[in-house]
């Protein structure tokens, strides 16, 4: 089964992110930067899938679209086992917005497929920085292709997937057969660590860039000015103000009721 | 390349490690201690995912890289809190050994279990009446037959109890001059003849030390590593890579206790601001991150040069790595625990064991002052002082 897994570049969560000052994009020059954590089991899961169906030779493409440095993020991926990386970079990118990103994603999967077909794509449930998740409904739908999203149990049987998923209020299995669009949840798999031999294995590993010309992408249907939202303003989130010490003189449990059914939690 | 800088690949493995070693950190390591229980599922974790095999050639199914590349897993685990002291052992010293020198047989047996951690060997040269003094080592193997009798004591031996084997440096007797030539022996830990005892120490460790007593110990021919007589060039090739392992361990503590001592004072606030305002709290961290890095680079300069092959300046460069680590490591865990207050003492912040385990590394594997006249003597070409 060859499996094509759509990930990003993204600010690290734990840093101290923010917006650039001029077009209120996403500032990847003053923060470092990861493979989102969420697209770490997007990657697993392909690795798994892959490695479940012995024999076959299935393989995993890692795809990214973002700046120079998103290379990072397909390097990660290559290290944690996949087997080669396709990089779309093109300043003419930079402030697209997800119907762009799902436009550049689909005609980079369409052009690995004319090389060798592919039966899955797999995508995280959200990036951790825009945290949308609306990409792979909207890359299945330029695809053509079904789309099974928040998978948080997957296994697959020939060329039917079946897929769990958890809603707030009830648990549904569904099936699908391939070519399919999925994403997956934060509950589906424990992402590995990297190996030493597939973080030196990775150096070797194919990766290939390829511009808004190789994609045969219109630049004006791409980047800021093409986006349908604007942000007009951006603002740093206040610092937290300091919590409420409730000091238990034996009354800690009624005090304790008494302020959440104040801030209405009960 | 840009040899002040760590390769990529290096930068990746440091990273992944660190990663794997933040979801066990210090307040694991210390209540595994505390219980008297051993940290195995780590050392089982690290060694699945190649990183205590990353020195071990790739045919014995290794990673192919060097003592760069397994003292920078030793220091990123130190770094999370979470050393695995039996790193320095086991793999550096140990597998290095019999990747060296060993027989194929020997390579064929030992290595591919040191490249996926299945394997541990335990390392023995310290006697009680030979310390610093390699050259008075007194446990001795003889010939009987095709085997070899081993005799002797060995003191402050890490890990023991946790082994499959120990490496015992020994010396054998040449039977036509009667001269004794170091000798390195594989001995099961469960030999007959071989008995060991921990030694109580006021150490917050997984790992515990023992004496070991050999009488008689019968061997296989094949228990001895190498060729006969070749032992001192096998024994040194050995012990670079443990004062690398031991300085990657000091470095990695020190940055595991400025950590905390950095996080302390941006938070703690007394006098209406936090502490680390008052330059006589930030000098300190600031001096102590200077001599945490310069060791670190010595380090990483002696890695190199060892890896590169050139065991002289490697022994050299080892040596001062190894010194400047400690120094800067008991120095750093002195400077956090003021910083914290009455808080450095308390368990929960996970410092004052620090005080132990960082005072440790002024003492082994080789003592500050034997440091100290390796290099007045060598390095300087003053009169030799022992």
């Amino acid at each position: 089964m060859n499996i094509v897994v759509c990930v990003k570049y993204v600010p690290d969560a734990t840093g101290d992110r923010r917006f650039n000052d001029a077009d209120h994009t996403v500032d990847r020059v003053g923060v470092d930067g990861l493979l989102s954590e969420l697209d770490e089991y997007a990657v697993e899961e392909a690795l798994k899938i892959v490695e479940a169906s012995d024999g076959s030779e299935g393989e995993v493409t890692v795809l990214t679209v973002g700046p120079e440095q998103a290379a990072d993020a397909i390097r990660k991926s290559l290290q944690m086992g996949a087997h080669k990386g396709v990089h779309v970079l093109d300043d003419a990118i930079h402030g697209s917005d997800a119907a762009a990103t799902s436009l550049l994603l689909a005609e980079a999967i369409k052009k690995v497929g004319a090389e060798s077909a592919w039966d899955l794509v797999i995508c995280g449930m959200a990036s951790t920085d825009g945290s949308m998740s609306v990409v792979p409904a909207m890359l299945a739908e330029r695809l053509g292709v079904a789309q099974v999203t928040f998978g948080s149990e997957i296994s697959v049987t020939g060329d039917m997937v079946s897929i769990r998923r958890d809603g707030d209020t009830a648990t549904e299995t569904v099936e699908a057969s391939t070519p399919l669009v999925l994403s997956v949840t934060d509950q589906s798999n424990e992402p590995r660590y990297p190996s030493f031999k597939g973080i030196m294995a990775a150096k070797k590993k194919p990766v290939e860039t390829w511009s808004l010309a190789d994609l045969g992408v219109p630049a004006e249907q791409v980047g800021l000015a093409a986006a349908w939202t604007k942000v007009d303003a951006s603002a740093a989130r206040p610092p937290r103000e300091a919590g409420t010490i409730v000091t238990d003189e034996g009354d800690g449990a009624a005090r304790l009721v008494e302020f959440l059914a104040g801030q209405k939690f009960i | 390349m840009n040899p002040y800088a760590e390769s990529a690949e290096r930068v990746a493995l440091r990273k992944a490690v660190a990663d794997l070693a933040a979801g066990y950190g210090r307040g694991y390591f210390s209540e595994r201690a505390r219980a008297g229980e051993k940290t195995t599922d780590l050392w089982a974790d690290m060694g699945k995912h190649g990183y205590l095999g990353v020195a071990v050639p790739e045919e014995y199914g290794g990673g192919g890289g060097g003592i760069g590349d397994l003292a920078a897993v030793c220091e990123e685990l130190a770094t999370a809190g979470c050393p695995l002291l039996l790193m320095v052992v086991s793999p550096a010293i140990c597998a290095t050994v019999i990747a060296r020198f060993g027989t194929d047989e020997q390579k064929q047996r030992w290595l591919p279990g040191f490249a996926d951690g299945t394997r541990t060997m335990a390392f023995s040269i310290t006697e009680p009446d030979a310390g610093s003094n390699a050259h008075k080592i007194t446990t001795t193997g003889r010939r009987d037959g095709d085997d070899w009798l081993l005799t002797g004591r060995k003191t402050y031996i890490s890990g023991v109890d946790e082994a499959e084997s120990v490496l015992v440096v020994a010396r054998t007797e040449d039977a036509r001059t009667g001269r004794l030539q170091p000798a390195l022996f594989v001995v099961p830990t469960d030999a007959p003849g071989f008995e060991w005892k921990p030694i109580a120490m006021d150490l917050l460790s997984p790992e515990r030390q023992f004496t070991l007593f050999f009488d008689d110990v019968r061997l296989p021919a094949n228990a001895l590593v190498g060729a006969e007589g070749a032992g001192i060039a096998q024994l040194f090739a050995g012990l670079n890579p443990e004062r690398i392992m031991a300085a990657s361990f000091s470095t990695g503590l020190g940055r595991f206790a400025l950590r905390r001592a950095t996080e302390y004072v941006k938070t703690r606030e007394v006098f209406g601001a936090p502490i680390g305002s008052h330059q006589a709290l930030a000098h300190p961290l600031a001096q102590s991150h200077i001599e945490i890095e310069l060791a670190r680079l010595m380090t990483q300069r002696a890695a190199a040069l060892y890896d590169a092959g050139d065991d002289a300046a490697a022994g050299e460069a080892a040596n001062m790595a190894k010194y400047a680590a400690a120094e800067a490591a008991c120095t750093v865990v002195d400077r956090a625990i003021q910083a914290h207050g009455g808080n450095g003492l308390a368990s929960e912040y996970g410092l004052a064991s620090l005080l132990a385990a960082t005072r440790a590394g002024r003492i082994a594997p080789v003592s500050r002052e034997m440091v100290l006249n390796f290099v007045a003597m060598h390095s300087l070409g003053l009169p030799k002082s022992y």
